[in-house]
């Protein structure tokens, strides 16, 4: 019969644990100090990161007739909450994501059955109509799935970890982590690698409410917007096919995939709509090199108006009203804190106009 | 046949409260506060109970309820054992348990795959079957609690513990929360003589658990997910052409990883249930250093090796019928233990491949005998670099979602494809090189010795220099959230 005392015991080695314990925590909290210090003399301010659980919060929070506003960075940042709660008479949800493809948030609203509510929704092609499993793609869904399966230990962390960045400008999950310091480390180059294109710095703050405003010192000219600025061209190139598919394969399959998210997109507007619903559909400032190239790529008699032919929903493109279109984008993408409050009241005339049709 | 799913690429749906994240250093800190302030014996335990099935129920509440339930009866069928009559009603109340208990496992893990492999077996004989798919939800943990509370009721039969007399007792030995999702399985056998009596901390007992806690945390944060999953994650999901040194690194990350992750967790859960006043024993001792197979698995995951020796090769006869006999024993022991893994037959795969190693390494142990030759540094050395290169091999059909997958990257490794595409960064293989290196290194100059000897002989600023590193390494990944691989299973 095995004993009533376990006969097992751990060796604990002998050293003055308690005292070593004290002094490697006062350590750690120096070193944090001190790299807290040196990150904010970079320019770094504390503010949260804008994480699929700060997104899923909000998602939380659509009622069945809210405004809610989706699509890329450009909703993100040309967007002013308040602006449009003044013109439109209620507070928008902010939905939108960097760096995605907003389809799957447009289809998970259109599939929600209490939704009949205002959708806002950035228009940029070249992310609209990004496939799975492409990085914008998949961007959108890790949010919907973190809305739809968090736990509430998750959410624990999440409100203990937005204390903690309204607090500390090091926790930047953009460019500060040991993963993107990592990538620093200066290593020769790999004859035949080609990486995916570099992602912008860091060059937001964003609130509680997910209202984000782009960074002064991106706003302005030097080494921030210069960066910012050389991030646009790659990121807005499709990749080459892989190797390993035909070319002509690739061509049809992606062909076959864009097809289909037009007629999706089409789907998902009148399943909105049937239900009493409104999709305003919004081509947001850009300007410089990026315009160029965003109009040499998706031409807007291509994708933006056969979404909005084969849709029925409203579409605002900004380059029609001269109103909206006397913006200029510091790093060719977004536009200034200022400017997105200015450009946001004199878009919610149209917005209304569009609302009453 | 079903691809399976790739939840060691993104295990993000596998979520107790995780060891690193926020939440569980304020549950840790709150617990252990609370716990050491009590005075009572019983309080304490009552506390610990609590906040283990807090622990458990953040992820999905009513599955604490199977967890209770799952206890719950292995409890009185441990009362009834110990009470029966005769060893026929003993023995019947034991495949109860047993049948409960695996009956349980393989409904919510083996379920949609005993039907779906139904379906391809009645297709073969002609008979077309759609099999509904059960839409239910993988309880986290849910191998290793069965496990945890199984043991009880065999131990109970076999003599050796003694069934206890307190439900809440039993319940925290298969809730406790250190080592409840992933390990390692503790035996009831071990852990309740720990409940009879307070705990008293020996000294340096809570200072050397928090230690632990660092460095298991360190090897899950930094070197598996930060260090070496994107490019284990990078060469398994690629569909094109790969070089052999993209698809070596990839399976070496990979290997990496999975140590790094699952011994973190055990290294975590022993240094939590120190801070208690509570001994866990090891589930890994440097298995990368092993000489051969029989001898990696007194190193790798040693709860699962030695519950499966225990409990299925020693009943089976284990090599007490003959060599053949111990050999089909040894081959039946690894396919269960790929299995356990998960409902899909590259786990099989994989421990196949180690059993079939571990009845060819008895065979030429059997013709070798002790010969002296064997013991020479260069064969041991030659002997540890061969069980690491099978061991990795296996690794790609228990990390593969495919055989197609796993085939595709053994093709890789061989060099069929030296002009494939060049996958990743000189970064990520450089990152993969040191980390392999250092871990091999380690292993090889630790594996006679403990970690606890080890840090023992180290001087106290030596000691304080890297547990400040680790500390301000993990503060520095910024608490991605992954969870651990051994979740799922």
């Amino acid at each position: 019969m095995h004993s009533s005392i376990s006969s097992f015991e751990r060796v604990i080695p002998a050293l003055p644990w308690r005292r070593l314990a004290l002094l490697a925590a006062g350590l750690v909290l120096a070193a944090a100090a001190a790299w807290e210090v040196r990150v904010r003399a970079w320019g770094y301010a504390p503010c949260l990161n804008d994480t699929p659980d700060l997104w899923a919060d909000w998602r939380e929070k659509v009622r069945p007739d809210s405004i809610v506003v989706i699509g890329d960075s450009r909703a993100l940042f040309d967007t002013d909450l308040d602006a449009l709660e003044q013109g439109l008479g209620r507070r928008p949800l902010q939905l939108a994501m960097a760096g995605t493809c907003a389809y799957p948030v447009l289809e998970n609203l259109a599939n929600d059955e209490q939704f009949h509510g205002t959708v806002i929704s950035s228009l940029i092609p070249l992310m609209w109509l990004a496939p799975p499993p492409s990085p914008p793609y998949q961007n959108s869904l890790d949010a919907l799935k973190r809305y739809q399966t968090r736990t509430v230990a998750q959410r624990a962390s999440h409100h203990l970890g937005m204390f903690l960045e309204e607090h500390l400008a090091f926790l930047k999950q953009e460019d500060l982590t040991l993963e993107q310091l990592l990538k620093h480390v200066p290593v020769p180059g790999r004859p035949g690698f080609h990486g995916p294109p570099e992602l912008p710095p860091y060059f937001q703050v964003i609130a509680r409410d997910r209202r984000t405003r782009m960074a002064e010192a991106a706003a302005r000219p030097g080494p921030l917007q210069d960066h910012v600025k050389g991030a646009w061209l790659p990121l807005f190139t499709p990749p080459p096919p892989p190797s390993y598919v035909p070319p002509e394969a690739f061509a049809r399959g992606m062909g076959e995939a864009i097809e289909q998210r037009f007629a999706d997109t089409a789907a998902a507007v009148k399943k909105i709509q049937a239900r009493g619903g409104r999709v305003i559909f919004v081509r947001f400032p850009h300007t410089g090199a990026l315009k160029a190239h965003e109009d040499k790529l998706t031409p807007r008699a291509g994708p933006w108006d056969r979404i909005i032919r084969e849709s029925g929903a409203a579409g605002i493109y900004y380059s029609d009203y001269p109103e909206l279109a006397s913006f200029d984008c510091p790093e060719m993408s977004h536009l200034s804190g200022p400017d997105s409050v200015e450009f946001t009241r004199r878009l919610v005339p149209h917005l209304r106009a569009a609302l009453a049709k | 046949m079903r691809v399976k799913a790739d939840p060691i690429a993104s295990p993000g749906r596998f979520h107790a409260v995780l060891f690193n994240s926020l939440t569980f250093v304020v549950f840790f800190v709150v617990v252990v506060g609370a716990y050491w302030a009590l005075p009572s014996w019983a309080a304490r335990k009552n506390l610990l109970l609590v906040a283990s099935y807090i622990f458990y129920g953040a992820w999905n509440p009513p599955f604490a309820l199977l967890l209770f339930a799952t206890t719950a009866l292995d409890y009185y069928l441990g009362a009834r054992i110990a009470r029966a009559a005769t060893p026929g009603s003993r023995r019947a109340w034991m495949i109860a348990s047993c049948t409960s208990n695996l009956g349980m496992l393989g409904f919510f893990k083996y379920g949609n795959f005993l039907l779906d492999n139904t379906q391809w077996l009645l297709a073969r004989a002609g008979v077309t079957y759609v099999p509904p798919h059960l839409d239910v939800f993988l309880p986290v943990g849910i191998s290793f609690y069965t496990f945890h509370s199984l043991s009880y009721t065999l131990d109970v039969y076999r003599g050796v513990c003694q069934p206890t007399r307190s439900l809440r007792d039993f319940t925290l030995a298969v809730s406790f929360f250190p080592q409840l999702v992933a390990g390692p399985i503790v035996r009831a056998a071990d852990f309740l003589p720990q409940l009879v009596t307070a705990p008293s901390l020996r000294a340096g007992q809570f200072g050397w658990g928090l230690m632990l806690m660092t460095l298991g945390m360190f090897e899950k944060v930094v070197l598996a997910d930060t260090m070496l999953a994107g490019a284990a994650d990078a060469v398994f999901g690629y569909g094109g052409p790969l070089p052999a040194l993209d698809a070596w690194a990839g399976v070496l990350a990979f290997a990496g990883q999975i140590f790094f992750d699952f011994a973190g967790y055990s290294t975590c859960a022993i240094g939590a249930a120190l801070t208690l006043g509570f001994h866990l024993k090891d589930n890994f001792r440097f298995p990368y250093a092993a000489i051969g197979f029989s001898d990696f698995w007194r190193r790798w995951h040693i709860s699962l090796s030695t519950f499966l020796r225990d409990f299925v090769y020693f009943p089976l006869g284990g090599n007490r019928s003959g060599p053949a006999r111990a050999a089909l024993n040894l081959m039946i022991v690894m396919f269960i233990g790929g299995l356990w893994h998960g409902a899909a037959w590259t786990f099989v795969v994989w421990g196949l491949i180690h059993g079939v190693f571990l009845v060819v390494e008895r065979g030429l142990k059997a013709l070798a005998g002790e010969a002296a030759w064997t013991r020479t540094f260069p064969v041991q050395l030659l002997m540890a670099a061969g069980t690491f290169a099978v061991v990795c091999l296996a690794w790609v059909f228990f990390r593969a979602t495919s055989f197609t997958n796993a085939w595709h990257l053994i093709g890789a490794m061989a060099g069929l494809a030296p002009r494939g595409d060049a996958l990743l960064a000189s970064r990520e293989i450089l990152q993969v090189a040191l980390v392999t290196a250092g871990l091999i290194i380690a292993h090889w100059n630790l594996r006679d010795t403990s970690i606890e000897a080890v840090v023992a002989r180290l001087p106290a600023a030596l000691v304080v220099t890297l547990w400040t590193l680790m500390l301000g390494a993990i503060v520095l990944t910024q608490g991605n959230g992954h969870a651990f691989i051994y979740f799922q299973f």
